[in-house]
């Protein structure tokens, strides 16, 4: 993983986000350990408060779970938290760039349906 | 426990105050870095942490005690600079045998493994080294030295980009290893930054700011845009930094605590929001309000 410094997102957010993906595509499963704060300090080289930070993250929205002593675990409903959340979240504002984008270039719906469809036939 | 506290800390140059009723705490293993610009009191501040100092007036506490002539003190903390006091014409080798001595948490092998890694010699002697290497000779001190309170100011000078990021590593796997208390003063904050916990900024004798990393980072919001349009969102604002890009478009950054109607605003008028960099923030806030460089070359 790299961090991107230039980003509108705090660290922790992207290390939070990273480890979604990595939930999503099933790198990390349901009852896994993931990595500590040290370990991803290490990794990414930064504080480990910054990596603790991105782990609370994830605790909060119940996408992983604490066993004392142990470290932090993947709960079973993480993949469908996830996909909730990111649909909620980030399509949509994503969505609304777009859309504000195509109101500057006087696209029509029709049109921005067809970029849409075209696109996505093209994968 | 707390490493370190200061309360209206004061530290006196004639009538000059160089620390001017300064009052924080630091959290014992962390790590701090202490920003500011040249001549903001930094070093003075930490060499009355160190103990160096006698305040003026207020109070400094390390570990609970009074640094002022304390041995306690003294036994667990080190301060590295670039004016650090070494024998000029003994062999480096026998530098860090007696800093082993000297220092009850000391890891020889530690100090030995950095000292091959940055290819010293044995048989080198201080009054050899070049700037950057003295330095470096200084930080594996600091390090392999492993005190509770460990204080760097400005440990980076005349190091070149590689070991620089060398030395910002070899402190993050220490201090995993071992956690204690460590406080960085640096002009190359943005390098750094990713390492540090919390920051502490300093302006004229003045604490400007004491945070963590994290909440710098969000604290603010950079909005770029038409003068006009903008002039009516900040009317009621206070702006932390302003710039003019053209006749007609302006550059500002105020605090990050815009309300949903402003929000709505900046959508609807096509402002541009950004974030802003932590070093460029710690700028624009230590900045002489006479102005910018601009303006000395602005004659009007």
């Amino acid at each position: 993983m790299v961090l991107n410094p230039n980003s509108m997102k705090p660290i922790y957010v992207q290390i939070s986000e990273w480890l979604e993906t990595e939930i999503l595509n099933d790198n990390l499963k349901a009852d896994d350990k993931i990595y500590s704060q040290y370990q991803l300090a290490d990794l990414l080289n930064i504080n480990p408060a910054t990596a603790a930070k991105g782990l609370n993250l994830l605790a909060d929205y119940q996408i992983v779970y604490k066993k004392r002593g142990l470290g932090m675990f993947v709960t079973s409903e993480a993949k469908s938290i996830i996909l909730e959340k990111r649909k909620s979240e980030n399509l949509k504002h994503l969505i609304e760039d777009v859309v504000k984008e195509a109101d500057y270039l006087n696209v029509s719906r029709e049109e921005l349906i067809r970029l849409l469809d075209e696109v996505r036939k093209g994968e | 426990m707390k490493a370190i506290q200061c309360e209206n800390l004061t530290k006196r140059y004639k009538k000059f105050a160089a620390v001017d009723d300064v009052t924080f705490t630091i959290e014992e293993n962390t790590i701090t870095g202490l920003i500011g610009r040249n001549g903001a009191g930094k070093t003075t501040l930490l060499k009355t942490i160190m103990g160096y100092f006698k305040p003026s007036s207020g109070s400094v506490r390390v570990f609970e005690e009074n640094p002022f002539n304390s041995l306690k003190v003294s036994a667990n903390a080190i301060y590295v600079d670039d004016y650090m006091t070494l024998p000029q014409d003994v062999p480096l080798s026998n530098i860090l045998d007696f800093a082993k001595s000297f220092y009850t948490n000391w890891n020889h092998e530690l100090a030995l493994k950095l000292f091959q890694y940055h290819e010293f010699h044995s048989d080198e002697q201080v009054q050899s080294l070049s700037k950057g290497r003295k330095m470096t000779f200084q930080t594996i001190i600091g390090i392999a030295a492993r005190c509770p309170l460990t204080i760097f100011d400005e440990p980076t000078t005349g190091m070149d980009y590689a070991v620089r990021q060398e030395f910002y590593r070899t402190i993050l796997k220490d201090y995993i290893a071992h956690p204690r208390t460590i406080i960085i003063s640096t002009h190359l904050f943005n390098e750094l930054e990713d390492f540090l916990e919390n920051i502490l900024l300093m302006d004229n004798g003045k604490v400007q700011l004491h945070s963590s990393i994290d909440q710098l980072q969000s604290y603010t919001i950079g909005i770029t845009g038409s003068s006009s349009k903008l002039t009516q969102l900040i009317e009621k604002r206070e702006v932390i930094y302003k710039r003019e890009i053209s006749s007609e478009q302006q550059y500002v950054v105020i605090n990050n605590d815009l309300t949903t109607a402003e929000l709505q605003y900046i959508n609807q008028e096509g402002l541009a929001t950004s974030s802003v960099a932590s070093a460029d923030l710690t700028m624009y806030l230590t900045t002489s309000k006479k102005g910018g460089i601009d303006d000395v070359f602005n004659r009007s």
